[in-house]
């Protein structure tokens, strides 16, 4: 296990891709994904006949009423385009259906029909395909593909079909990769990563397929499926799809069921556990239980069934960004729904295959690393788990799932039970988010120079702070470097407890020092932290002209300041006592 | 099977032959076939499975046949034929964790606990269902506390008492566990504030033993009482309890019990302390653990640290460390500057 005592040193010169297999590619596991055309009717069918059952407890009339009524305001909202145009049409006919089914008397529609075929509806948009053929083309075509990007963006030697090897690349994987194979083989793996930017769902794909993993079933957002060519691609691999506009009971426990469906046939998923794309740039804390809830259900009733494979493992990722392709829009509506002043529902505008594109040639050319750490896998209840897939407890103890799981003598479902259960797993995730986080030079940069201006205008609030002016907001080179050293020493230290990680640029950094003219040479990884920062803004996050370091943009850098929330760094984090994960101070800042 | 069938037939284990320990066995054993009583003084556990008495602790109390009791953890927890379904962990809080860590490995995890400590874990603050989440390979824990003197429980006086947890079937198994004719349980969700009320209430039993033996009346025990309950709730809440709960029998109801009863041993140090005699002699002669003295240090100190205003608690503290006498301390909470109720 990697969780032991390492100095920084160690840290940094443990090379950081070993942990990506090398050799020729084919899946080191093999997943019932693969045959997947064979498992959908079966899958589906299940899903529709739960989630009829689950709500035959309840009114359908006055569930299809609502879910009728919320269809029609999501729908009236628009927001479609030219490719989601189609599924709103087969939207609209079925809710036609079951609203003229509704307006004649019980005696002639069946209301329990109705629901059946709304809830077969849904399912039938939720469950994913895939193609085998599409599969060995992609696998095929994605490192040719990546390849010549890389080769493209890099200046240096223009010659894009000149074949440069991947793994010295700009994606760093670390973290317990070998565990996570030797468990996909004992169980289902149930991957939640963090969640920053759409480019995440792109980059998982290609993480997937770089740790030779197979296919994972996949809950992406809808407007992932918006270009045609992703779509075509996402949903032949597994994809499923999930409308976070549809808001009513009726889908979210259909949703729900498909789930837990295709873990209890055993085919590895990923979901993202905080919902939508962090808003403030922090790492998640609030997860969406509902979700979540499925690995503990489709465990149970692996259990209960006595299959052969009942285990469902949770393994949290950290991507680390040095820059996120929505920031902008993502602190602006984080900031307009903390503050109240109104409620905007960002549209994915930004993430047009230009600006896309943007975003790989910048990340390919600017030498800038993702960072992805595979963090330790989790049982259903959040309790660690061994390299044979058995849980962890304390005093050296294992834990038997099924006598977790067994009430009043019997192994059964229990909701409130369950619903514990899972808030545990939900704190624990966060918990392993936080310590598996990678912190990159540009996020300490930004967090320093934040947290320095702050120490200057400690009586300001979030708002009024963030509305400092140009003048207001520069500071001396001298203040933001005193600032920055004394920040990487903070998070060396939180790195040797084992609270985090970080880049090797911080642990094996320089103090700077002066230039052949006499003039002053940053440290590197302050250099290399604003270089990073300015590669994809317009404005610069954090300059420096001269003895002066300024910032164009605040909310921006608010963005990425944040990243290092939660972690009790920030100046009024120490009057909170308590967990500091998601919590605020009393001037409005994240802690 | 219904539920009630299930816990009456199950098997319950507890953990502790203090008194309160004990009579949470004779409850259990008026419900269930069997009850194991684990202890640590192996003459006390052959003293009450030949003789049915408890010498030491509970003289006056004949207790059940069915009560076996044992010093072997792997004994009190080896698994019957349905398995120990519910541990009822009554130890002092001082030796809650280390315990703990001795009695994991038998855990199959698919018991319940329920524990009886009124304390926390000193120095780190930690509630004890918080200490047995951390050391036990289980989740399903929630606390039982009230208004018991265990004397008068053991009796069979009529009682009240209140179990809390996060979850439904810990609270169902303490009350088809615990309640009988003359012991009524009560359900709670707010486990932080039944655990805090049972712990904070020992330091105002000190208080309330000193006023008693200076011989002071009816008022200044009601002051006492109502000024120490605004204490615990300012505190309670700060820990991410429930105002209501100190207003329930774990809170307000325990408070009465405690303060004004000369069975409770916390009230006894107090009397003792304010006849002037030194804190190291009257915990040696109370032969039982007096939880207030321990959590009054604690508490003050995170009182303290987080700006929570508790003169009382400060004026225990003093009386426990021997910074003050009854009187210097009574004297300082009088001559407090004058500030609304509420």
């Amino acid at each position: 296990m990697s969780e032991s005592t390492e100095s920084p040193q160690a840290l940094a010169a443990a090379a950081p891709d070993s942990a990506v297999p090398s050799g020729p590619w084919r899946p080191l596991i093999h997943t019932p994904l693969e045959n997947f055309s064979k498992l959908r009717p079966k899958v589906l069918e299940r899903v529709v006949a739960r989630t009829s059952q689950e709500l035959s407890s309840q009114s359908s009339e006055l569930l299809l009423g609502e879910a009728l009524y919320q269809e029609r305001v999501r729908i009236k909202r628009g927001g479609d385009n030219l490719f989601t145009k189609g599924r709103t049409r087969r939207d609209r006919q079925v809710l036609s259906k079951i609203q003229s089914g509704l307006l004649r008397p019980p005696g002639q529609s069946d209301r329990q029909e109705l629901l059946r075929t709304l809830v077969s509806h849904y399912s039938e948009e939720i469950g994913g395909h895939f193609d085998p053929r599409v599969y060995q083309f992609a696998t095929n075509a994605l490192p040719i593909f990546f390849n010549w990007l890389l080769n493209a963006a890099s200046v240096q030697q223009f010659n894009p079909w000149k074949q440069r090897d991947l793994i010295n690349s700009q994606l760093i994987i670390n973290g317990e990769v070998d565990h996570l194979v030797s468990l996909a083989r004992k169980g289902t793996i149930l991957m939640v990563p963090t969640h920053q930017s759409n480019i995440d769902s792109m980059l998982i794909g290609f993480i997937i397929y770089m740790l030779r993993l197979p296919p994972f079933a996949y809950g992406a957002g809808l407007n992932l499926f918006n270009n045609p060519v992703l779509s075509f691609f996402m949903s032949n691999l597994g994809a499923y799809t999930v409308d976070r506009r549809k808001s009513n009971a009726i889908y979210k426990n259909t949703l729900k069921n498909y789930s837990t469906a295709i873990l209890r046939e055993g085919v590895h998923s990923i979901f993202f556990p905080g919902g939508g794309r962090s808003r403030s740039g922090a790492i998640e804390s609030k997860l969406k239980l509902g979700l979540l809830g499925t690995a503990l259900e489709a465990q149970t009733e692996n259990l209960i069934a006595g299959s052969e494979k009942p285990n469902v493992y949770v393994v949290p990722m950290v991507m680390s960004y040095h820059y996120v392709l929505e920031a902008a829009s993502l602190i602006e509506d984080y900031l307009a729904d903390a503050g109240k002043h109104r409620f905007i529902i960002t549209d994915d505008e930004s993430f047009q295959p230009t600006t896309v594109a943007r975003f790989f040639w910048r990340l390919f050319s600017a030498h800038s690393k993702i960072t992805v750490r595979i963090g330790r896998p989790l049982d259903v209840f959040g309790n660690f788990v061994d390299e044979a897939g058995r849980s962890i407890g304390p005093n050296g103890t294992t834990i038997d799932p099924r006598a977790w799981l067994t009430t009043r003598g019997v192994l059964c479902k229990n909701a409130q039970r369950d619903r514990e259960y899972t808030e545990a797993l939900g704190g624990q995730i966060s918990e392993r988010f936080h310590r598996e986080n990678t912190v990159l030079s540009s996020h300490l940069v930004a967090f320093s120079y934040f947290e320095a201006l702050r120490q200057k205008y400690p009586h300001l609030d979030l708002y009024r702070f963030l509305r400092l002016s140009r003048a207001q907001r520069t500071l001396t080179v001298e203040e933001f470097l005193a600032a920055a050293e004394r920040h990487r020493g903070a998070v060396l230290t939180r790195a040797l407890h084992r609270e985090l990680h970080v880049c090797p640029e911080l642990t094996m950094a320089d103090s700077g020092g002066e230039g052949f003219h006499g003039e002053r040479v940053l440290p590197s990884w302050v250099r290399e932290g604003i270089r990073q920062l300015g590669q994809l803004h317009d404005s610069a996050v954090v300059k420096v002209e001269g003895d002066e370091v300024f910032t164009e943009d605040m909310t921006l850098l608010y963005y990425y300041r944040n990243r290092l929330a939660g972690y009790g760094l920030s100046l009024r984090a120490s009057e909170l006592k308590g967990q500091l994960q998601g919590t605020h101070d009393r001037k409005g800042f994240l802690a | 099977m219904t539920e009630k069938d299930f816990w009456r037939n199950s098997q319950v284990t507890v953990v502790g032959g203090g008194s309160w320990g004990i009579v949470l066995a004779q409850l259990a054993a008026q419900n269930c076939q069997e009850v194991r009583l684990w202890l640590r003084d192996e003459s006390q556990a052959r003293a009450i499975n030949s003789t049915r008495v408890s010498p030491k602790y509970l003289p006056g109390t004949v207790i059940s046949p069915k009560v076996r009791a044992m010093v072997e953890p792997d004994r009190a927890m080896a698994v019957g034929e349905g398995g120990v379904s519910t541990v009822i962990w009554a130890l002092p809080s001082s030796v809650a964790r280390d315990q703990a860590r001795v009695f994991a490995p038998y855990f199959t995890g698919s018991e319940v606990v329920i524990h009886a400590t009124k304390g926390i874990e000193s120095g780190s603050l930690k509630r004890i269902s918080e200490v047995l989440a951390e050391e036990l390979p289980l989740h399903r824990i929630g606390v039982v506390s009230g208004p018991n003197l265990a004397a008068e429980v053991a009796r069979g006086e009529p009682a009240a008492t209140v179990v809390a947890s996060d979850f439904e079937e810990v609270i169902e198994a303490g009350q088809h566990v615990l309640s009988t004719p003359k012991f009524r349980v009560y359900s709670a969700s707010d486990m932080v504030g039944v655990e805090w009320a049972g712990t904070l209430k020992n330091i105002l039993a000190i208080a309330a033993g000193a006023l008693d033996a200076l011989g002071m009346g009816w008022n200044a025990r009601a002051m006492l009482i109502t000024r120490g309950l605004a204490e615990m709730v300012r505190f309670g809440v700060a820990m991410g309890a429930e105002t209501q709960t100190f207003l329930g029998l774990a809170g307000m109801g325990d408070l009465m019990a405690t303060c004004g009863s000369p069975l409770s041993r916390n009230y006894r140090v107090g009397a003792a302390l304010a006849k002037g005699e030194p804190i190291e002699k009257i915990l040696a002669e109370l032969g039982a653990t007096a939880e207030g003295v321990r959590t009054a240090r604690t508490v003050r100190e995170f009182a303290v640290e987080r700006g929570i205003s508790m003169p009382i608690c400060e004026g225990v503290f003093d009386l426990v460390t021997g910074r003050s006498t009854v009187k210097q301390a009574l004297e300082a909470l009088m001559a407090r500057p004058q500030v609304p109720e509420f």
